[in-house]
Parts: structure tokens; C-alpha cells; sequence
């Protein structure tokens, strides 16, 4: 708890939001791995309620190339939405510069306003593969190809240490197939920035 | 195995790890959120130091059992929330009262009773420092972030044994299961506290006697001493007595004993105090936040400061009363509905104003609300 400033210019501010059960917190544990591991600062916390499924979850990451004096969130960057429950808990910290990236099927009414919103076929994919459950990988897959916040190595690496073996083949399939929904996408928001396929 | 080196770590599992890095090698609990994952982390950890873990039927004997460890020669530990640390309370003062060390984490979620399991909260400010009965001796620590929730857990057991008392390790949910990238220390070559163990002629030993620094020695299970431990009212022999000279003498070194030692118990931060007007006061998630705002305020050329209380009972009066002499208002933030206000109401006395702002809806205070305060009070002339 040391450092003199504010919010600095390069931090990020993330939250994976929906219904308990979703991993949410997997998600965001497996990022903040793969970021720590690419020199960031990370600061990860969470919110969900009192059942062991279901109910408003949420998981949030503060990345920082300096020291992180508050290592809440204040104004996001990208907010991911994979369930309706989650779908207004936020928009107070939604700006024109936020990202909100939301699961077209279970997100049925994004919030609006003056941000980015991404519709992506995350459990839909999931279940192409499958296993509807790794909606959130293959939703983190599409995150890091809008907003390359750390390498595919790094993010493979992390989920590797983060999924049990027998899942890890899945696990890996639908980080591809994630990045993979955004390549195909049109009107993506920024296309430029994604990484190239491996 | 302790990791060291630079990590992601959560609050939980660096305060178990701090507790088995300062040598606690026994734990009794009864799991509760949000304070679970320091007992599930001891239940993995212990064995591979030949320590005990011991999943208690319920909070009373988890603290009897960790009484009943210490006095036996070994560190312990339990930790809980708010309703198990209720329960603890009466066992809590036997400790105090026959001088045992051990360490209480008490990870702060919304009260009172049940109350909200996963939101945060600061409620046990005041519970911490008066929850047992009658006068009694507490030290209260309370980290802000993960890496100190480390470093206090470490001086919290150091505390324990040096004083013989029980030391309470006082966070709040947020901070509890916040992760944060840490640089963990390596502490395997450091030497923790070691409580003073009885020596001298047998024939003649005392176990309640005031050996000059108002410690008084313990007794090592097996060294042949002659000790009796009661939580009635004991003289140095420490047989219970009713006679009020004796009564007065050891319950004042009792109380007295941490007076004695505010050197190594007194901890607390201070930001940009120097030449504060306007000085806030705030612990754990709160304090974070306020950090944020008084840095804000002063690019808006406000003279604002932080005191932050790291020990936070026995409070640092002499440190706090030397920051706000030159401030005219002090603004203490906390998630509860008016707690330490209490204490730096008394201390400020009639010389400031005492602003509060308080939240128990189960949300952090964040920044912006602080800063606003802190506007709030510069426009009223406090800059």
C-alpha cells in the first residue's frame, strides 16, 4: 500500500460478471495469473452472494504497471456480462470508453448507453464443443482478442495451472475457438489489435 | 510449503501463511465466511510441519482448545467472523486474564448476528477492544492489504508471545479475499518471538510475579515449575484472592503491561499529515480508498492527510494526537455506523470538528464519496 497516485494512464479495469457458477472467478484468476506473469501488478477481487450456484457474481481485476494504491474498481475498461442477472448490476461504472462484452444468448438486455457493447456466441460455442460450461474460457479467449492485455502464451499457461488435466484439452479448444469468434466477427471493436491465430 | 518471491496471493491464505512462517504450529476452528480459506489453508499446511489442525466442534472450544495448546508450550491460532467471534468472547477474556498467548483473526463481514456472509464490513471495531467482560488487556491489529495482513499476522503472534496476551488480527471481507500481486518474504532464517519461559530456583517461583517488565514468566509444560492457572482473580502465586490490595496490584499490572510496552505495539501510517487541515481517519478497505482521496485533494490544493491506525487497540493516541494539532477537522471513514468515531471524538476533544462518514449497506466507501467529504469540509472553511 505504497504509491502517491491515482488511477494512472495504462491500468485496466475489468470485471467478469453473471450468475454464480459460471466461473467467474476462475476467469478472472486465470487472467490475473497470466498478467502477473506479464509484468503487471494485479489486484483481484469479488463479489457474489450466499448460495453455492446462482445469484449476482462478480469477479474484478485491477492491472497496474505501477503499485495499486486502490485496488478496487472505479470505471471499467471491459465489463463482461455472461448471464441477465448481471446485465445492469454495473453500468455505473460503464463510460464511453468501457467495452461491455455480453453472452447473446443469456444476456437478453445489454445495458445501454454511450460504450461498446460485443454480442458473442460464448455458450453457444461452448456447447458446439461440447461443454456449455466453458463459456467463460471461451469467452476470456475473445476478451484477450479484443484487448490484448497479456500474451496467448501467458494465457495458456495460466489455464494449464488453473484447469485439471482431464479438462485441459477442452479448456484449450475453447480459448481457440473464443479468439477464433472474433476474427470472424464483423464490426468488432478493435480488430486491429488482436493477436494472430497460433 | 510457504511461497516466497513475487506472486498473486489472497489475503486468507497470507495470513495462514504468516501465522506458520511466525512458528504457529496449532489451529482449532470452526470454518465461517469469509474467513474459511485461512482454516482450509492451515488444514494443508500444518501436518507438513508436524503442526496440529483441528476442525472443533463449534468457536467456544476452538478457543478453549488454542488456550489449551498454548499453555501446553506451542503458537496457536484460531480464526472466525463476527458470529463465531461473539461466541469466543468468554473464553477470549480467560485468555487475557491468565495471560496466554494466541492469535484470533476475526475477518469482518455485514452484522450484526448473521448478518451478510459475503459483503464487508468494519462492525467489530468496538467488539474487538470490549467484546469479553469486565477490564482486560487486548491488542488489535489491522491490515489494509495483503501484504500486510502478512507482516501483522507475523507481529501479532510476536506480540502474543512477548506480552502474553492475546493479540486480534481485525480485517474486513474486501481485504480478506482481495488478491493482490505480493512480494512474499522469506522468513525461514528470521527468529519470531519466543514468550519468556519460567527460570530461577524452583522452591521459590511465582507464576503471576512481575518480573520488572510486567511479563511474567510462563511455565514450560515438563521444566517441574509449580503453576496454577485460574481466571478468578489470582495473586502471584496464582491462587484466586479477594484481597483488595492484591486484587488492585495485579489487575493494574494487567492493564498496565501493554502501557509498558507501546514502543513495540503502537504502528500506523501516516500520508501527507505534515501540514494536514483537514485529517482522515480510516482502517482496512476504507483506509485504501481514503489513501486515493487524499492524494486527489491535494492536487485540488486541499491540505488534506491520512491517519491510518495499524495497531488499532490499544489506539496510538500519542502519534494521532500529534497529527491533528495543527488540523482543524478530521473526517473518519467507516463501513459501520459510527465506531472509532467514538475514540477520535475523545481524543479531538473541543480543539476540531469531528466529521463522520459511514456506510453499512455492505459496499466499500469508495474514493469519490471520500473525496467529497473531504471537499465538503474545505468548503466550510477546514483547508
Amino acid at each position: 500500500m505504497t504509491g502517491e497516485t491515482g488511477r494512472v494512464g495504462g491500468d485496466r479495469q475489468i470485471r467478469f460478471s453473471g450468475s454464480g457458477g459460471q466461473g467467474l472467478q476462475l476467469s478472472a484468476r486465470i487472467l490475473a495469473e497470466a498478467a502477473l506473469h506479464d509484468g503487471w501488478s494485479v489486484a483481484h477481487s469479488q463479489g457474489y452472494e450466499p448460495t453455492s450456484r446462482g445469484g449476482l457474481s462478480r469477479s474484478d481485476l485491477v492491472l497496474s504497471r505501477g503499485v495499486i494504491d486502490y485496488p478496487l474498481v472505479t470505471s471499467l475498461d471491459v465489463l463482461v456480462i455472461l448471464d441477465d442477472v448481471g446485465a445492469t448490476a454495473s453500468t455505473s461504472l460503464l463510460t464511453h470508453r468501457s467495452l461491455v462484452i455480453v453472452d447473446a444468448e443469456r444476456v437478453t438486455e445489454p445495458p445501454l448507453g454511450p460504450w461498446t457493447v460485443q454480442r458473442l456466441a460464448c455458450t453457444a460455442t461452448a456447447r458446439r464443443l461440447g461443454n456449455e460450461r466453458t463459456a467463460n474460457v471461451v469467452c476470456l479467449g475473445a476478451l484477450l482478442a479484443l484487448t490484448p492485455v497479456c500474451t496467448v502464451d501467458s494465457l495458456t499457461a495460466a489455464l494449464r495451472d488453473e484447469v485439471s488435466a482431464k479438462l485441459i484439452d477442452l479448456n484449450l479448444e475453447a480459448l481457440a475457438a473464443g479468439r477464433a469468434l472474433i476474427s470472424q466477427t464483423a464490426g468488432v471493436a478493435t480488430p486491429a489489435a488482436a493477436p494472430a491465430a497460433p | 510449503m510457504i511461497p516466497v518471491g513475487r506472486r498473486n496471493l489472497q489475503g486468507n491464505h497470507a495470513c495462514a501463511y504468516a501465522a506458520i512462517a511466525a512458528g504457529c504450529r496449532f489451529y482449532a476452528g470452526y470454518p465461517i465466511t469469509p474467513s474459511s480459506e485461512i482454516a482450509e489453508k492451515m488444514s494443508l499446511e500444518l501436518p507438513r510441519v508436524q503442526g496440529v489442525f483441528v476442525q472443533m466442534e463449534d468457536e467456544i472450544a476452538s478457543m478453549g482448545a488454542v488456550i489449551g495448546a498454548s499453555l501446553g508450550g506451542v503458537k496457536a491460532m484460531t480464526a472466525t467472523s463476527g458470529p463465531g467471534f461473539s461466541l469466543k468472547q468468554e473464553n477470549l477474556g480467560y485468555a487475557a486474564m491468565v495471560e496466554v498467548p494466541c492469535v484470533i483473526i476475526d475477518v469482518m463481514r455485514g452484522g450484526p448476528s448473521t448478518g451478510m456472509p459475503t459483503r464487508p464490513a468494519q462492525g467489530d471495531l468496538m467488539q474487538a477492544r470490549w467484546g469479553t467482560h469486565g477490564d482486560h488487556p487486548i491488542v488489535v491489529v489491522t491490515p489494509a492489504s495483503v501484504g500486510e495482513i502478512y507482516t501483522e499476522t507475523v507481529r501479532a503472534f510476536d506480540l502474543a508471545e512477548r506480552l502474553r496476551t492475546p493479540v486480534i488480527v481485525l480485517y474486513d471481507e474486501t481485504v480478506g479475499h482481495l488478491v493482490e500481486t505480493v512480494d512474499v518474504p522469506d522468513l525461514s532464517d528470521v527468529t519470531s518471538a519466543q514468550r519468556k519461559w519460567a527460570s530461577g530456583p524452583k522452591e521459590t517461583f511465582l507464576p503471576y510475579a512481575d518480573p520488572g517488565d510486567g511479563v511474567p514468566e510462563m511455565v514450560r509444560p515438563g521444566d517441574g515449575y509449580r503453576c496454577h492457572t485460574t481466571g478468578l482473580t489470582h495473586g502471584e502465586n496464582g491462587f484466586p484472592t479477594q484481597r483488595p490490595a492484591e486484587v488492585e496490584e495485579m489487575t493494574r499490572r494487567l492493564l498496565g503491561k501493554l502501557e509498558r510496552h507501546r514502543d513495540v505495539i503502537d504502528r500506523f501510517e501516516t500520508v501527507r499529515t505534515g501540514d494536514a487541515h483537514i485529517v482522515v481517519v480510516a482502517v482496512g478497505i476504507a483506509a485504501r480508498a481514503a489513501r486515493r482521496a487524499v492524494v486527489e485533494a491535494r492536487a485540488k490544493g486541499i491540505a488534506a492527510g491520512l491517519f491510518r491506525p495499524i495497531t488499532l487497540w490499544p489506539f496510538p493516541e500519542a502519534a494521532f494526537r500529534e497529527v491533528v494539532a495543527g488540523a482543524d477537522a478530521v473526517l473518519v471513514v467507516e463501513m459501520n455506523a459510527g465506531q472509532l468515531a467514538l475514540e477520535i471524538e475523545r481524543l479531538v476533544g473541543r480543539r476540531g470538528k469531528v466529521a463522520r462518514l459511514n456506510r453499512i449497506s455492505g459496499e466499500p466507501i469508495g474514493p469519490d464519496e471520500i473525496l467529497a467529504n473531504i471537499e465538503e469540509l474545505a468548503r466550510h472553511g477546514h483547508r
